[in-house]
């Protein structure tokens, strides 16, 4: 540097009072507004060392601002407990960033002065302009620090900020804010916020520094707004609001911001991160929307505001397979478990099927989603009965509706479904990204009735199931008002034809034509009433279900009389004759002990019963079993119904007495005594008993396979079984519950069962 | 036979002829599966212990039966079993029946082929598994030594004793 022919010294002394900083220890002037001084520019351009005192100055600042400016402005990032402070925090730490970021920009103005003195053209960090070339270095030094827990301040800036125009948006005379919960006209806020976003964007800094944090935040706002609009209510459309609020809120908030934006290219961004936000919000409601879904389902049709947003967002969103999958899921563990009552199940399935129709009319959705539902309620054993009762029972119930509502489907499956060729134009594929099952081949229907009856498969079964509970009805109600059984029986008649409902309008028919008879037979002059008047319900086995099998023997006077009306039968029918079931009916008593009298009406076995303590005052449960032809398990159940009343004691064990007067007018009623609730039994023969009587049917197909054949695996019985024993439709045993019926067998040693194969005892 | 003749018009009605009975036993086939249906049912419902018949595998023409032989006779708590096959034309021509198990008897050959005029010329529609099984259950007690197959068996049956040693001899359960 020593070069006695020019005056270093003095050179580098002018340089230095021009450019401070590259004095040492560097300093810079809080206000350094002079432009070079033009003996310096001289000197440096006389040494021909622009270039080298321009990279010298640059260094000189990135320096400063590596080691002193940037952890400083950092050092406002450490996380603090002081909630309230946060937001001037951030306001003073971007102040003092560009407040020293406008004192390097002043140096930058007399580098580029020099440059120009000295004809220098190199750019600097490839930017021709030096500002640039500052915003770099400025955004480079900044970010090659960045903290780790950096973002929860600016977070927490940008938060107040957004809550605040939030709470503008929503109420116009708040007086406070709710940035600085201070009185509005003291409150800063938005002037302090207007200032640090001016000055970030003067320095090029909104999007490299809190651009991230922002979306976060928005993204993080807007799910966190629908979740606290949506919770729990589905009665109301938002989709509308909804857009609307992002519009208002966000939207203009986030326009406020990248207003000053000095990068020129806010209005495309602003655009680009509209349309970005619109299918969050979309994305964000419709899921939200999907995880409710079965709650949606539940409260239709009071749902169905939400269920219209909902069908609204899937063309727009991609969250068809993810509806199917969180549907299919909440249906399994809040739907088909053993917890929750079959008719419970029937009421969701059928608000599934609307809900679902509503959401894609063409069905593809709805038959994916309630396959399992299908497959579970095939499971359970009540669901006919169920399905059946719910169809004809009185009062507001959605089957019965879908019945009478009937457009007149025919629920075949044989008839070819018109595919519409008349509006073939409308036709539109099925959409691709529904998950195609393999079914699809079958028409789909959107009948509710129809989709229940296809549960089984098949009608016969309903029929069946119906043809029991009718049964049941008419023996249990004892009136020969049908009108109401043949209203739905016709409404049945639509759905399943004529004659698959044949039996139970032989049923109904049987019903009206037993009140003729008893007409009949009551005029008839041969015939005569003494003591007992009785009317008979005269039904045709071949068409009736079968009864449950119960053995009474009448008691005399009774059956006397039953032969009489048996004879006036004969004589009015001619070659027919009647066949007795003792133990199904009703009896009217009128009962008059000696210090009261009852009036009721009880099943025949009661009646007997009483009949008999009419002719002895005592009876040994034995001899009353014995004369009555009834188990004496049984006999005892239905003696302490006439205990309950209070009519018969057992005054010693097995030994029942009539009592004629109430001992003790509060104790008149026994509590231990169980009373059997006769009226809930169902005079037909229950499901299990003809189940029962099927596998016995089976039992001895399986011993002529057995003796023939020696030994058979448990498939190959099954496969006989299905050649050639099963007939009709109802006559089906699944493999496992052959399984079971086989094992059974085994542990009644009528079976052995060794290496998988089952052979016959010797 | 000429050879210049118009092949197509003399095969024609032949295929014809053909086509025809086809269809004529498929319908028949029918009939006939019902048939056998009913009289398994009948055979699995019917309370007789000591016959049994089914089919032997997907095949419902081709049927496994056993019969128990009869109570004081020498055949008393032997199993045997027998093949039933059944002609399309069942009921009409009798069943094929064969023993499986080998069957010491005058009227039973060593390859188990049955002399029983039922099956043969005094067949009719009228019997049916059950009768058939029946009939040989009978044979088997009292049989034909007038026209045996297995004269060793026809000449020994008079002796119980010596009888029962060969037909033991040569049972053997399958």
């Amino acid at each position: 540097m020593n070069n006695p022919s020019f005056d270093y010294k003095a050179a580098w002394a002018t340089i230095t009072q021009a450019f401070p900083i590259l004095q040492s220890p560097p300093s810079l002037p809080e206000s350094d507004f002079e432009t070079v001084p033009f003996e310096a520019v001289n000197t440096i351009k006389l040494l021909n060392l622009a270039e080298q005192i321009q990279g010298l100055v640059i260094t000189r600042m990135e320096e400063r601002l590596r080691k002193d400016i940037v952890p400083q402005f950092w050092s406002h990032f450490k996380k603090t407990d002081h909630d309230s402070a946060t937001f001037r925090e951030f306001h003073d730490a971007v102040k003092f960033l560009y407040y020293n970021y406008m004192k390097l920009d002043l140096i930058m103005n007399k580098l580029i002065v020099l440059r120009e003195a000295s004809n220098v053209a190199k750019p600097v960090y490839n930017h021709a302009c030096l500002h640039e070339a500052l915003k770099l270095i400025v955004k480079a030094v900044l970010l090659s620090q960045l903290p780790v827990d950096q973002q929860w301040l600016i977070l927490s800036f940008y938060e107040k900020a957004l809550k605040r125009q939030d709470c503008e948006e929503e109420s116009y005379g708040n007086e406070q804010c709710c940035g600085c919960l201070q009185e509005q006209y003291v409150c800063q806020c938005v002037e302090m916020f207007q200032e640090t976003n001016k000055k970030l964007g003067k320095m090029a800094l909104l999007e490299p520094l809190v651009g991230q944090s922002l979306t976060d935040l928005i993204y993080n706002y807007i799910q966190a707004h629908i979740q606290k609009i949506c919770k729990d209510s589905f009665d109301t459309s938002h989709l509308e609001s909804l857009e609307k609020w992002l519009q208002s809120v966000i939207i203009s908030w986030l326009k406020k911001i990248y207003y000053y934006d000095c990068a020129n290219r806010s209005e495309r961004f602003i655009n680009e991160f509209d349309q970005k936000l619109i299918s969050y919000l979309y994305n964000a409601y419709t899921k939200i929307r999907i995880d409710q879904l079965f709650n949606i389902i539940i409260e239709y049709p009071d749902s169905l505001p939400a269920l219209e947003d909902l069908r609204l967002c899937l063309p727009k969103t991609d969250l068809k397979p993810h509806l199917t999958k969180t549907l299919q899921k909440a249906m399994e563990t809040r739907l088909l478990h053993p917890g929750v009552s079959t008719s419970d199940v029937l009421t969701a399935y059928v608000a599934t099927i609307r809900s679902l129709r509503i959401l894609d009319p063409c069905g593809l959705l709805l038959e994916t989603i309630t396959q399992p539902i299908h497959r579970y309620l095939r499971s359970r054993e009540d669901t006919i009965r169920c399905v059946v009762s719910s169809l004809t029972e009185e009062g507001p119930n959605d089957l019965a509706e879908e019945l009478v509502r009937g457009e007149a489907v025919q629920v075949d499956e044989n008839t070819p479904v018109d595919d519409g060729v008349e509006d073939w134009e409308t036709w539109t594929p099925d959409p691709v990204d529904g998950v195609t099952s393999k079914t699809s081949g079958l028409p789909r229907t959107s009948d509710i009735i129809s989709m229940l009856v296809n549960v089984y498969g098949s009608k016969e079964l309903f029929v069946n199931e119906y043809r029991t509970l009718l049964a049941d009805r008419l023996l249990s109600q004892y009136s020969c008002d049908t009108e109401k059984e043949i209203r739905y029986l016709e409404l049945l008649k639509l759905r399943f034809g004529d004659s698959q409902l044949h039996y139970c309008e032989v049923m109904l028919k049987d019903i009206a034509d037993s009140k003729r008879i008893n007409q009949h037979i009551k005029q008839d002059l041969n015939y005569s009433e003494d003591d007992i008047p009785m009317s008979a319900m005269i039904v045709s086995a071949q068409f009736w279900p079968p009864f449950k099998d119960e053995k009474l023997e009448l008691h005399k006077r009774l059956a006397k009389q039953m032969e009489k009306y048996t004879s006036a039968f004969e004589t009015l029918k001619g070659s027919r004759t009647l066949c007795w079931k003792t133990h199904l009916g009703i009896v009217d008593l009128e009962i008059e002990l000696a210090d009261r009298s009852l009036s009721l009406s009880v099943s025949p076995v009661h009646a007997t019963i009483l009949m008999h303590f009419q002719d002895h005052k005592s009876w040994s449960l034995d001899a009353l079993s014995k004369v009555m032809h009834v188990p004496s398990t049984i006999l005892r159940r239905k003696l302490s119904f006439w205990q309950s009343h209070g009519v018969i004691t057992e005054r010693e064990p097995d030994v029942f007495h009539l009592q004629e007067e109430q001992e003790n007018k509060e104790n008149n009623l026994q509590d231990d005594i169980v009373v059997e609730d006769y009226e809930s039994e169902s005079a037909m023969a229950s499901a299990q008993d003809q189940r029962e009587e099927e596998l016995q049917t089976f039992w001895s197909y399986i011993l002529g396979m057995l003796m023939n054949l020696d030994t058979l695996p448990l498939e190959r019985i099954h496969q006989m079984l299905k050649m050639f024993a099963f007939q009709g439709p109802t006559i089906e045993c699944n493999i496992q519950e052959l399984k079971v019926f086989l094992d059974r067998k085994v542990r009644e040693h009528q079976l052995i069962y060794s290496n998988g194969l089952y052979r016959l005892p010797k | 036979m000429a050879q210049n003749f118009n092949p197509f018009v003399e095969q024609m009605p032949e295929n014809v002829k053909q086509a025809e009975s086809s269809k004529k036993v498929s319908n028949d086939n029918h009939a006939v599966t019902k048939r056998l249906h009913k009289e398994l049912m009948t055979l699995m419902m019917s309370e007789d212990k000591s016959i049994s018949a089914f089919p032997e595998g997907d095949n419902l023409f081709k049927w496994v039966g056993t019969i128990m032989g009869p109570k004081d006779t020498v055949y008393d708590n032997l199993k045997f079993k027998l093949s039933l096959q059944f002609p399309n034309s069942y009921p009409y021509t009798a069943p094929v029946v064969k023993f499986i198990t080998p069957c010491f008897h005058p009227n039973v050959d060593t390859s188990g082929n049955i002399c029983l005029d039922i099956l043969k010329e005094k067949w009719s529609a009228l019997y049916d598994v059950r009768t058939i099984l029946l009939s040989i259950q009978a044979l088997l007690g009292e049989p034909n030594i007038s026209s045996p197959l297995n004269t060793t068996a026809a000449d020994k049956w008079k002796k119980k004793d010596e009888y029962k040693k060969l037909l033991l001899e040569s049972y053997k359960e399958v």
